[in-house]
């Protein structure tokens, strides 16, 4: 009942956080499933810092120091498309900005059998998201399924 | 008429001193000697707990306490409530507002602005009012304690950048799977970095309940562990539930003691002291790898941890559980960061499938294990607790056999 707000509002909120993004010259980062942007100019915005960009054989990671103190690592294929999410800290980075269209799906997405407050497995579709921990260290991952480049394994995204 | 009372009283009490100050060297007065003060009562520091299957009815492996909530100041004006999870995973009181009948108030900033908070879980997030109270567990209160009022029918704007860190919003019990979140891990504070920053999802000033904003708050109005404020046996607490068979059990009963070293009962004996790092977390060796982010923890309801080799569920809702066809006899090793090792022990992993069922009624499931998506994470949860008597220190508290943060068994 809490999971759903009314479609319209949802439309309206995307619809918002779309056209904030393409007026603002701070444009927020790279988004799951969309193509990677120049993510310094998301710095200044998130008052988030660069730590590294890591090319690996198969995939670039940025890797982004938010303040609450959560480090979160966006993953993006030879293709230029940004695969997978995933965070690490006290709190959780924007999950609505950094999982874009996926959002409304993770939200929404039914709960496993055996819920508690530690941890998420979510498959909806394309879409996987795993999180656990506790209070004061999150942590877990996003990505789409289709868009993971061969060779890359999943269990090593973290 | 007063005043000839109080004189009376006057010369009497001034008699009675004189005849005790002059009679001092008799020595043989032995029933003029008042007796020793008797040695002050013991607080009662047990609370009885229970795993049942909790107000929303499908709740496994889930500890439960009753907590009373005063008004501050208040023995009338208040409310005892049952089915507040156990959590040594988190840090402070949270209760849901539907079932409060007792009024609270609401913490105040010296702006006049109210105080609310984002709390994040993994899986979700609760939003509400911090408020005080005199909280009451056992024998034991905590006076005053900044407590969150979750899913309060006042604070129903719930910030975008608090839901726009994802999951479900939990402010129903249903949803919540308890009246109520009792957090009594290592630690006082459940988000200190928030008193001098405004930080994202984490505390808010609120110039009316419908409009909130990210603010840094004084420590003291944070929420708070409430062991901490305890007058006594306050450096820490002891989880004790008897073991429970394989197949699962209806439900388990148990004590959740106040204190380490503070009372006959709660002696640390010969426990085994595993230091933990300023995550509440310790090592844990298993398969061959060292896992740094393990934690042992009575908020999660399963063991939780990555292996391959076992089979996961395919029964749709439990697919991140294992399933093996028998049940499998696994070993593990925990260190604490003070070098500490509890070395070889051992726990089983049944067929979460197969348990469930053939006793669907049951609550209580110690060989309930599931995967774990950080691969360098060892939830161990509930399971632990049974059969033993675990002790979780707060940070900077000492016992007779150490100093927090630690947990020992």
């Amino acid at each position: 009942m809490p999971i759903t707000a009314p479609n319209t509002f949802k439309s309206a909120a995307l619809f918002g956080a779309m056209l904030a993004a393409a007026l603002s010259p701070c444009v927020a980062t790279a988004t799951l499933g969309e193509p990677e942007v120049t993510v310094q100019t998301d710095i200044a915005q998130a008052h988030a810092s660069i730590k590294s960009l890591q090319d690996r054989a198969t995939y670039r990671v940025h890797e982004i120091a938010l303040p609450s103190g959560t480090v979160m690592r966006e993953f993006v294929a030879p293709s230029g498309k940004v695969f997978a999410v995933t965070w690490h800290g006290p709190r959780r980075p924007d999950l609505r900005q950094a999982l874009g269209q996926y959002f409304d799906t993770y939200v929404s997405a039914p709960r496993s059998r055996f819920a508690d407050r530690r941890h998420v497995q979510i498959q909806q579709g394309d879409l996987v998201v795993q999180a656990g921990g506790h209070m004061r260290a999150l942590s877990g991952r996003a990505y789409l399924l289709s868009a993971i480049p061969s060779g890359v394994n999943i269990g090593d995204l973290h | 008429m007063v005043s000839t009372r109080a004189l009376r009283i006057f010369l009497s009490l001034a008699f009675a001193l004189s005849a005790v100050s002059c009679g001092g060297g008799s020595g043989s007065g032995g029933s003029m000697t008042p007796p020793p003060p008797p040695p002050p009562p013991a607080t009662n520091n047990v609370a009885s707990v229970i795993v049942d299957q909790g107000p929303s009815g499908n709740s496994v492996n889930t500890l439960f306490v009753s907590v009373t909530v005063c008004a501050p100041g208040s023995t009338t004006a208040c409310q005892t409530i049952d089915h507040i999870q156990v959590d040594t995973g988190s840090y402070g009181l949270r209760l849901l507002a539907p079932v409060l009948t007792v009024t609270l108030p609401v913490e105040t900033l010296a702006n006049g602005n109210t105080v609310a908070e984002c709390t994040q879980f993994v899986d979700g997030f609760s939003w509400g009012p911090i408020v005080t109270a005199d909280v009451q567990i056992a024998g034991e209160t905590a006076s005053s304690l900044p407590v969150q009022s979750i899913g309060d029918s006042r604070y129903t704007a719930v910030p975008s950048d608090c839901s726009s860190g994802g999951g479900m919003l939990e402010d129903t019990v249903a949803d919540f799977g308890a009246n109520g979140l009792l957090g009594i891990g290592p630690f006082d504070i459940d988000q200190p970095a928030c008193a001098t920053a405004a930080e994202t999802a984490c505390y808010y000033a609120c110039a009316s309940p419908t409009s909130c904003t990210n603010s840094a708050v004084p420590t003291a109005m944070l929420v708070s562990n409430p062991v901490t404020h305890f007058a006594s046996d306050n450096n820490g607490i002891m989880i004790s539930l008897p073991s429970v068979p394989s197949a699962g059990q209806l439900t388990v009963t148990g004590s959740l003691i106040f204190g380490i070293d503070t009372q006959s009962n709660n002696a640390s004996g010969t426990q085994t002291v595993l230091t933990l790092d300023n995550n509440a977390e310790l090592l844990m060796m298993f398969n061959g790898q060292t896992l740094a982010n393990s934690f042992i923890d009575s908020g999660s309801n399963g063991i939780y941890f990555t292996d391959t080799a076992l089979v996961t569920c395919t029964a749709m809702g439990l697919t991140d559980f294992y399933c093996p066809s028998n049940t499998l006899t696994l070993g593990l090793s925990i260190q604490g960061m003070n070098g500490v090792m509890a070395n070889n022990l051992t726990f089983d992993v049944g067929n979460a499938a197969t348990m469930l069922s053939a006793n669907p009624t049951f609550n209580a499931f110690p060989l309930l294990a599931g995967t774990n998506p950080n691969t360098g994470s060892f939830d161990y949860g509930l399971p632990f607790f049974y059969g033993k008597r675990v002790a979780v220190a707060v940070e900077g508290d000492n016992t007779a056999v150490g100093t927090g943060p630690y947990i020992a068994f």
